[in-house]
């Protein structure tokens, strides 16, 4: 199985409505602290101080470029193909299960 | 971000009947469509079907938000009641998001038949179709089943 403490650290960065809040504005793209501090109606240290709790959950990464640190969802390049893979896998375990009903609907005997 | 990514996935099922039955529900439109048809709520615009070497299966939608969807096929390798093999592209509202080779296979065994699905996957994304496709569906934490997922095993 896992490792218990990323998972720990994960379930602990996400038990506050106010981080889930930011990372729901982060799954929609890369965003810097004030851009996330205003939605969330958080003061910027405030802000900066969930974000870091974030980022040790592993839920985010951030980048600094000048004077502005900008923060994304960490498996940001795999994360788009896993949600559609996801999305097909599901779509197709509901199909296959549609399929085994209409065959057991229509058994073999039964065809001319 | 890399324009292509590459992915893997497999289903196997259980499936009453014999292997030559179940081929039969991929075979023939009206069988198919029993199964492949899921969405009461979209309209079809389109619905081709050739079950042949080098044959296209096409069927395009139109969903209950008025959005566009496709899925295009072309059947590359048949064996009655053992193998299909078809290359095909799926797309919504006009970009297209993945293009992938599956595999059936159809064997004897469990309850009678057991399919074993695979698609080799080629993501291309289609960002605006994938913003839409996923808002509005936890798709946030979808992205932290992927942290976990990623953590526990760092490849799949």
């Amino acid at each position: 199985m896992q490792d218990a403490q990323p998972l720990d650290r994960l379930f602990q960065a996400l038990a506050d409505p106010g981080r889930r809040g930011m990372v729901e504005q982060l799954s929609r793209g890369p965003a810097t602290v004030k851009e996330l501090a205003g939605p969330a109606n958080m003061r910027l240290p405030s802000a900066l101080k969930h974000l870091r709790v974030l980022e040790e959950g592993g839920v985010v990464a951030s980048r600094k470029v000048g004077r502005t640190r900008t923060y994304a969802m960490r498996p940001q390049a795999l994360a788009p193909m896993r949600a559609w893979m996801r999305e097909r896998e599901a779509a197709l375990d509901a199909a296959f299960d549609r399929l085994a009903q209409a065959m057991a609907a229509m058994p073999e005997e039964d065809e001319r | 971000m890399s324009e292509v990514q590459h992915t893997t996935f497999t289903i196997e099922r259980d499936l009453p009947g014999s292997p030559r039955h179940a081929f039969r529900f991929w075979a023939e439109k009206a069988l198919k469509r029993r199964w492949t048809d899921c969405h009461p709520d979209w309209t079809v615009l389109e619905d081709r079907f050739d079950f042949s070497p080098g044959g296209e299966e096409a069927v395009r939608w139109r969903t209950a938000e008025g959005i566009e969807q496709t899925f295009t096929a072309r059947y590359l390798d048949i064996v009655a009641g053992r193998r299909i093999i078809y290359a095909f592209e799926m797309s919504s509202a006009g970009a297209r998001v993945s293009a992938s080779l599956a595999t059936v296979e159809f064997r004897p065994g469990g309850m009678g038949t057991k399919m074993l699905y695979t698609e080799q996957m080629a993501f291309l994304g289609g960002a605006e179709a994938m913003r839409m496709r996923i808002a509005g569906t936890g798709t946030g934490f979808d992205r932290l089943a992927d942290v976990v997922a990623m953590d526990g095993a760092g490849v799949h």
